[in-house]
């Protein structure tokens, strides 16, 4: 922060005092941080909602293309069956498509609102330097004029000097003080800020998986397909294809 | 054979009376000895079967498993069989007067058992006899494998294990024959007749089947394999042969699709085919949705929000960051590893399944189009050369494969493919349910958890709302702070010109620099910090709106656009007491002038002494540093501008003008000091 590209006249007294500037770096670091963990969180966000929405509609592909087969015309279970998957899998895709609004409008935009503070922040910040700046180079002019031989001209150079610095002077007091009074101010709006994004989303995570469990529940029921243990499943997997291995025309490998 | 059923006959014919009944003694004699061959013969294959079986093959351990295995095949089953069925045919002895329709009655029972078992024997046998090839041609192996035959069933002679491995096939085809003689000996009018006769003819389609079966078997494995070949591979295998049949598949297929020929119509194959094809469609369409929805769910499995870090130590961010972490290493990783197992792994063997019957289905259509040329030619020359023979009875054998397994495959797949979709149905309910138990648990713990759906959303609202305003807020204060002032108090010589500028030009048009220029082209100025221009043109003439032209109030000429602030020309108390309206600046007092009667000279203004200045005569006064002075001339007698006549304190005398200023710009515009 305090990186002065061409030194221009360093002051000798230290202008700003060592603990003053210690707060600030610390306050400002603490915000800078905030602002990458809210964006990267924001972003990651909204990738895994866009995510979610693409699963849901490759389990609705499913469901369709089974439909579009002419198998169902043939087979009547199967069509039941087919249909019966293809009602669910529309009705999870509209929950999902709920769910994600409702992340979006409570947790994604509030997060952008939030990062939307920080350009300000940094430019002030920026705006703070330079006024340091200009401080450091004007005190450091006072103070090369105060350390020449007192003639005329130069008493006079000394008393414009101390007129220009007095202003600038004031100025970066003035930025300084604000923002060492907004930054933890702005820092700590965060623990109220973020309670109610979060609390909103595990809340739509419970309305969906609700809906989700009650929807396949009663689906399985309706197939008519008692829930196996995943061992049994495994059996009765390799039992199907080893009767298809028994036919001829498949071939053995 | 029938040498004696002739005699029989010719007997009859020949003798009336008592030599009739010579001839049924005799004939009964017969059929009882065919009766004993048939239980003695059964009796003594057994024995060699379970020499085979257990002394023989126990002491080839020098071969592999895998080899006995081919060797011995289902060796046991049939063992188990036909111990069975002598077991029963032993039982009909003790009743003399039916044993011949009671053995009748048992082959047909053992009819379907004696096919099943034999035909899996007769499948292997051709392989078995390979393997038998290649261990003659190890003279050592075959001397070992010869040893321990000789020594337990010796009457194998030299040829000896292809010699015991053929025994079963050897056995199965003499049933027929067996029991032929003893029909043959039977009376027709014998009740035991007919019972006989059907088991005959059972066992003769036993054998036909089995040979069916094999032949079958042979063609499957034949083409359901599609080699991978490359197509150098692809190339070397083209030869004249293989051109002239796929061209004259070729003309073939162009002759029915046009009509010249008729195509063979079989209504039944083509039903069984588009059932096929649907059920290959259906199967490999899930395979790649189930295959895009695990992709996806890899993805949205990639994504951890609840990695950053907000340094919120609890409440709901907390809770949430716990609960997603839950879902992302424990339910999410088992549902998708479960899909995995019991939705994807079968699909995959169901798809690669498919291959078998595509392929026969691919090559019967080939085999057809031969055939029916080789038709066409059998109406056209009256016959048929050895190959083209070979061609019909190859598809023969794949059309009546293929009619009767794919009705079967059909609907096995149809079976996998529904059990299939039911595990996907329970994997994402198991999946819900995992999910919700582990959310319901944090929503009991979120301070809000008894409200209901509704009145928490309108609440989460509210919230944001207020929030909202709260963020607004902070973003206001930040942009209160401005950039720092560029302004600098005039240089004394520097007034005139600004004057000068603004009466030509007017306050709207003036700018300050805010840091050095240096001019590189011809028309750029080179001017210093906090020098006071005109604008006259925001563009130069290209049109490049960041190149201004400039009034220096000397020189003219284009500077960056980038290095001018606007400037605002302190008024002067003229202006002042001429303006109407006060001057806007709620900011830094400024220092008005007071209202001390000044006599309205046009030329005298209000200016603060720079520097302090002693008067070293009586035509100079003395100056401090900060005192106003009024200008009463702006240069001396000589008209000298370096001197000015001023007023102060009372008293008149010149000063240097260099140590006069104008009084200082107003306090850094537009900062608002907090309240």
């Amino acid at each position: 922060m305090s990186r002065i590209p061409f030194k221009i006249g360093q002051p000798k007294k230290q202008i700003v005092p060592k603990t003053v500037e210690r707060d600030f770096e610390r306050e400002y670091g603490k915000l800078q941080q905030l602002e990458e963990q809210t964006k990267r969180l924001q972003k990651d966000m909204r990738k895994s909602t866009d995510a979610d929405l693409a699963m849901s509609k490759s389990a609705v592909k499913i469901s369709l293309d089974l439909l579009s087969n002419p198998l169902c015309e043939q087979d009547q279970d199967f069509l039941n069956m087919v249909t019966a998957l293809d009602t669910a899998m529309k009705r999870m895709d509209a929950f999902n498509q709920e769910k994600v609004n409702q992340i979006q409008k409570t947790v994604i935009e509030p997060l952008k609102k939030f990062g939307s503070v920080f350009p300000s922040l940094n430019m002030a910040v920026k705006r703070r330097e330079q006024a340091l700046q200009d401080y450091r180079r004007l005190q450091a002019k006072v103070e090369k004029y105060e350390e020449k031989e007192k003639t005329g001209p130069v008493l006079a150079k000394l008393h414009q000097a101390r007129e220009e610095l007095r202003p600038v002077r004031d100025d970066f007091e003035a930025k300084n003080k604000q923002l060492l009074d907004e930054m933890p101010r702005f820092y700590n709006s965060r623990l109220d800020y973020f309670q109610p994004s979060f609390e909103s989303l595990i809340r739509a995570q419970v309305v969906y998986y609700s809906e989700m469990h009650k929807i396949f529940g009663d689906l399985t029921q309706q197939l008519d397909q008692p829930g196996c243990p995943d061992e049994q499943r495994e059996r009765e997997n390799e039992a199907r294809l080893s009767e298809l291995r028994a036919l001829s025309i498949v071939a053995d490998d | 054979m029938t040498s004696h059923g002739d005699d029989a006959l010719s007997s009859r014919t020949g003798a009336p009376g008592g030599d009739d009944r010579l001839s049924e003694d005799r004939s009964l004699l017969q059929q009882r000895l065919a009766v004993r061959e048939l239980l003695d013969t059964e009796v003594s294959y057994l024995h060699v079967l379970q020499l085979c079986a257990s002394d023989i093959r126990s002491r080839l351990q020098q071969l592999p498993q895998g080899d006995l295995d081919v060797l011995f095949s289902n060796i046991d089953d049939i063992i188990k069989v036909n111990s069975r069925l002598l077991h029963d045919l032993q039982e009909t002895a003790s009743r003399e007067e039916e044993q011949v329709q009671l053995i009748g009655n048992t082959f047909l029972e053992f009819q379907e058992e004696l096919e099943q078992v034999y035909k899996v024997y007769c499948a292997s046998y051709e392989q078995a006899l390979l393997l038998v090839e290649t261990y003659r041609k190890e003279p050592e192996l075959q001397r070992e494998i010869q040893g321990i035959i000789e020594a337990v069933l010796p009457q194998a002679g030299p040829s000896g294990l292809s010699f015991l491995l053929v025994i079963p096939l050897q056995r199965i085809t003499k049933y027929p024959l067996l029991l032929q003689k003893i029909l043959e000996n039977t009376l027709p009018d014998a009740s035991a007749y007919a019972v006989l006769q059907r088991a005959t003819s059972a066992l003769q389609d036993v054998v036909t089947n089995i040979n069916e079966y094999k032949r079958r078997k042979e063609v499957a494995s034949k083409y359901t394999k599609v080699e991978p070949l490359s197509l150098r591979e692809r190339l070397a295998r083209i030869n004249t042969h293989t051109l002239s049949k796929k061209t004259t598949r070729l003309s073939q297929l162009l002759k029915q699709e046009a009509g010249l020929v008729p195509r063979t119509e079989d209504k039944e194959f083509d039903d069984l085919e588009e059932k096929f094809h649907w059920v290959s469609l259906c199967v490999t369409e899930l395979k790649s949705n189930v295959a895009a929805y695990l992709d996806n769910l890899e993805a949205f499995l990639r994504f951890r929000p609840q990695d950053y870090n907000l340094e919120i130590p609890g409440g709901p961010v907390v809770q949430y960051c716990y609960l997603a972490r839950d879902l992302q290493l424990q339910a999410f990783p088992e549902f998708k590893q479960q899909l995995e197992a019991q939705v994807w792994q079968p699909l995959c063997s169901l798809a690669k399944a498919l291959a078998g019957p595509q392929n026969l289905i691919k090559k019967r259509l080939d085999k057809l189009l031969d055939f029916e040329r080789v038709e066409e030619k059998l109406l056209e020359v009256g016959s048929m050369t050895y190959e083209e023979e070979a061609a019909r009875h190859t598809y023969q054998a794949l059309n009546s494969l293929l009619v009767a397994e794919l009705p079967q495959f059909n609907q096995l797949a149809m079976r996998w493919l529904s059990q299939i979709l039911c595990a996907f149905v329970t994997l994402q309910r198991d999946l819900a349910k995992q999910v919700l138990q582990r959310a319901e648990d944090s929503l009991a713990q979120l301070p809000h958890h008894h409200l209901s759906e509704p009145a928490f959303r309108k609440l989460v609202e509210d919230a944001l709302g207020q929030t909202s305003h709260q963020l607004h807020a902070f973003q206001e204060n930040f942009e209160k702070v401005l950039p720092p002032p560029t302004t600098q108090p005039l240089l004394p010589g520097a007034e005139r010109q600004v004057q000068a500028l603004l009466s030509r030009y007017g306050p709207g048009k003036l700018y300050q620099v805010t840091s050095n220029i240096s001019g590189a082209g011809t028309l750029d100025l080179t001017l210093p910090r906090g020098h006071i221009v005109a604008l006259l043109q925001n563009k130069d003439t290209k049109g490049n709106s960041s190149r201004w032209l400039v009034d220096t109030g000397g020189h003219r000429g284009y500077v960056p656009a980038g290095k001018l602030e606007v400037y605002h020309v302190v008024p002067t108390e003229e202006e002042l007491r001429g303006q109407a309206r006060p001057h806007k600046d709620s900011q830094h007092q400024t220092p008005e002038p007071t209202s001390a009667p000044v006599p309205s000279v046009p030329t005298v203004t209000q200016v603060v002494a720079v520097y302090p200045f002693v008067a070293r005569s009586s035509h100079e006064v003395s100056l401090q540093a900060g005192q106003r002075v009024t200008v009463l001339e702006a240069h001396d007698k000589k008209g000298n501008p370096e001197w000015s006549l001023v007023e102060v304190n009372g008293q008149r005398g010149y000063v240097p003008s260099s140590f006069l200023a104008r009084a200082p710009s107003p306090a850094p515009w537009g900062w608002s000091l907090p309240s």
